[in-house]
């Protein structure tokens, strides 16, 4: 028989220190369901991504059926479902970012890495293949007097230039 | 020129002032131990309604008229702090969770003493990672001193503030997406009434606030009613007064961005115009401004002949715009509205939650044939109804020419007013994303529409000038239907 296409993940499971966290973050809400979203964030923070394994423990731990966690993580654009890279890049992309030249940034990092703009549903073509950047459109990300601007996992950087963008990309391990 | 008048900014650049020692050294926390000492808890809601502070997250309604609507006898009752700022051109409540975050604990306390409420959340959006930490580190803070947690300071007022981490939906800032999100679901926004005030988190009472409204509370709470009606009077003299009625109050944090020299924050009364706030802001960079989105992207956008409006709730309204979240966006006359309008599309179409059809297909409809123009692929027709008017003979009928018809723009138009009618205002789906939709849509086509028709004519986007680009006043329809201020002078 073969089972090359059945796909066999690892349970997952929140590490000591992140469990602990979770049984703080439970505490806050009167029903468990609410702890959905920062329970998930802890998840992608440790896991990388909210793979089917990690949205059935999460699950569990909610006491949820899991179709109600996967509605979650579909809805919300910062959980992603497929592995991304270690730097994840969002450009911000609209109106007041556009008006000083985002598109600039957003060409130039393209050509630098040689890849495309990640979508939602297809986060690979977006991302290098030694799976270290995913480059990521962002709709507006409130720093508009500093546009333009880019969020490489948490951190903003502000009034970009091709130049810049290229010191601090090449500054990261 | 107009000052900048600081209140909920003016300690913003101390350095620590995100530490509760140094925010204690500017009066931190001494407000509100001035409510839970000498006031009850209506006195503060009285006063909240008696300084007629208006909520800043965007619709603008009366803070203290929305607290009246909670019913003091269901338990327990919850207060939501709205930090998802999401609205493209706002920025001004990132700086105050990011450097001041004390300030917002401080509103907190002293909206909660006022009604009650033991719990409050603050959602704040996921990308704010750093405004996070630093709430979160603030909130440390005040359990260990003992402004939060049990028993606060032996009064028996017990509160507990939670922050409460988005991710990255637009739509989560509307009031019910928000709660919706909050209860671990999706932040699809709820079918009004019942109001949140009524059965909101929970299924229980809730007020909802913005991030700048509770930062008006301390001030509000510190220098007293009188002090803060006073402000937003300062050009009162020569020019409106908004009715006594409705009285726009206090300061705003108005966020500009865009086509300015000094883009950035900046706090000022209630009530100045376009213009001088372009001027405080550095001027316009490039020679003129083409056009200017009043508040936020969802705003109906302003032509460069109605800048002397005035930047506050009711005469935007008056002028058929609105002040939303104050994110006031400049464009100069190198700017194609065509192109800017696809950029927002974009963004609505990105942002639709997808509950209610209209808004779900009709918001993707509007993006493809803005897109459609912009690529010179629009579709223009010569219609074959004749065209009416006064005929050969002098007798009203058939003037025997065809009508040169821009089928896209009659269809962009209708596609958006089937969304929501800007001008009946109603809408068709259960929130007010449908109007954030056509507001913008309808409003550029109707005040731009020589650009559009260059566009679909020649097959490219073409710029063209400020005079050109704009329809003018007499065919204007927000600015035909405006109602000028003036008739609202009060009587001397």
């Amino acid at each position: 028989m073969s089972n090359e296409l059945i796909q066999i993940e690892t349970p997952f499971q929140f590490s000591e220190e992140n469990q602990q966290e979770f049984e703080r973050l439970i505490q806050r809400y009167p029903v468990k369901e609410a702890a959905m979203l920062p329970t998930l964030h802890l998840a992608q923070k440790q896991a990388g991504y909210i793979s089917p394994a990690v949205m059935e423990h999460v699950a569990e731990l909610l006491e949820l059926p899991v179709m109600k966690v996967k509605d979650v993580v579909t809805f919300y654009p910062m959980f992603f479902e497929e592995p991304v890279g270690k730097y994840v890049i969002r450009v911000c992309y609209t109106l007041p970012c556009a008006l000083r030249d985002c598109k600039l940034v957003l060409e130039h990092i393209k050509q630098k890495f040689d890849i495309d703009v990640a979508s939602e549903t297809d986060l690979a073509k977006g991302t290098t293949p030694d799976e270290k950047f995913t480059l990521l459109k962002s709709e507006c990300l409130a720093s508009c007097d500093v546009a333009p601007v880019v969020m490489v996992n948490d951190d903003l950087y502000k009034n970009l230039t091709p130049e810049k963008m290229d010191e601090i990309l090449d500054g990261l391990e | 020129m107009v000052q900048e008048r600081r209140i909920l900014y003016e300690h913003l650049d101390v350095p620590d002032i995100n530490t509760f020692d140094v925010f204690r050294q500017y009066d931190g926390y001494k407000r509100f131990e001035k409510a839970i000492k000498e006031y009850q808890p209506d006195d503060i809601c009285d006063m909240v309604m008696k300084s007629g502070l208006k909520g800043r997250g965007g619709a603008g309604f009366s803070t203290g008229l929305k607290w009246s609507f909670v019913p003091r006898d269901i338990e327990p009752r919850y207060l939501c702090c709205n930090a998802d700022e999401s609205e493209p051109g706002t920025f001004s409540n990132r700086y105050v969770l990011e450097r001041n975050p004390h300030l917002l604990i401080e509103g907190i306390l002293i909206c909660c003493y006022a009604m009650g409420i033991s719990t409050a959340y603050v959602y704040i959006r996921g990308e704010f990672t750093l405004g996070k930490r630093m709430l979160d580190a603030a909130i440390e803070e005040a359990y260990q001193q003992g402004y939060l947690g049990k028993d606060i300071l032996g009064s028996g007022f017990d509160l507990d503030i939670y922050s409460h981490p988005g991710a990255g939906a637009y739509i989560c800032g509307e009031e019910t997406g928000l709660i919706e999100s909050l209860e671990g679901k999706r932040g699809q926004p709820r079918v009004k009434p019942p109001f949140p005030a009524v059965e909101g988190l929970f299924h229980k009472p809730t007020v909802v606030q913005n991030v700048e409204t509770l930062c008006n509370l301390p001030f509000l709470m510190g220098n007293g009613v009188e002090w803060y009606t006073d402000i937003g009077r300062t050009y009162g003299d020569t020019r409106f007064d908004p009715p006594q009625s409705d009285p726009n109050t206090g300061t705003k944090l108005y966020c500009i961005s865009g086509d300015v020299n000094k883009p950035g924050v900046y706090e000022l009364d209630l009530g100045l115009t376009a213009e001088e706030l372009i001027e405080v802001a550095g001027g316009v960079r490039g020679e003129r401004v083409k056009a200017v989105i009043p508040g936020g992207s969802s705003a109906p956008i302003l032509t460069h002949y109605e800048l002397e409006c005035r930047l506050d709730f009711t005469s935007l309204t008056l002028w058929k715009s609105m002040l939303g979240s104050g994110g006031i966006i400049v464009m100069n006359e190198t700017r194609n509205i065509v192109d800017c309008l696809l950029n927002i599309m974009k963004f609505y179409a990105h942002e639709s939650c997808g509950q209610c059809t209209p808004c779900r297909w009709g918001t993707p409809w509007v993006r493809d044939i803005v897109q459609r123009i912009a690529d010179g692929e629009g579709r223009q027709t010569t219609m074959q109804r004749p065209k009416f008017g006064v005929a050969e003979g002098g007798r009203w009928g058939d003037t025997g020419e065809m009508e040169e018809v821009y089928e896209d723009l009659d269809l962009l138009e209708s596609v958006a007013n089937n969304i929501a009618n800007v001008d009946t205002m109603t809408w068709n789906t259960i929130c007010v994303f449908g109007i954030a939709v056509s507001w913008p849509a309808v409003s550029y086509l109707r005040k731009f529409r020589p650009e559009f028709e260059a566009a679909i004519r020649e097959g490219k986007l073409v710029t063209l000038s400020v005079e050109e680009a704009t329809v003018p006043p007499e065919e204007n329809y927000a600015y035909q239907q405006r109602i000028v201020p003036s008739l609202f002078e009060a009587p001397t």
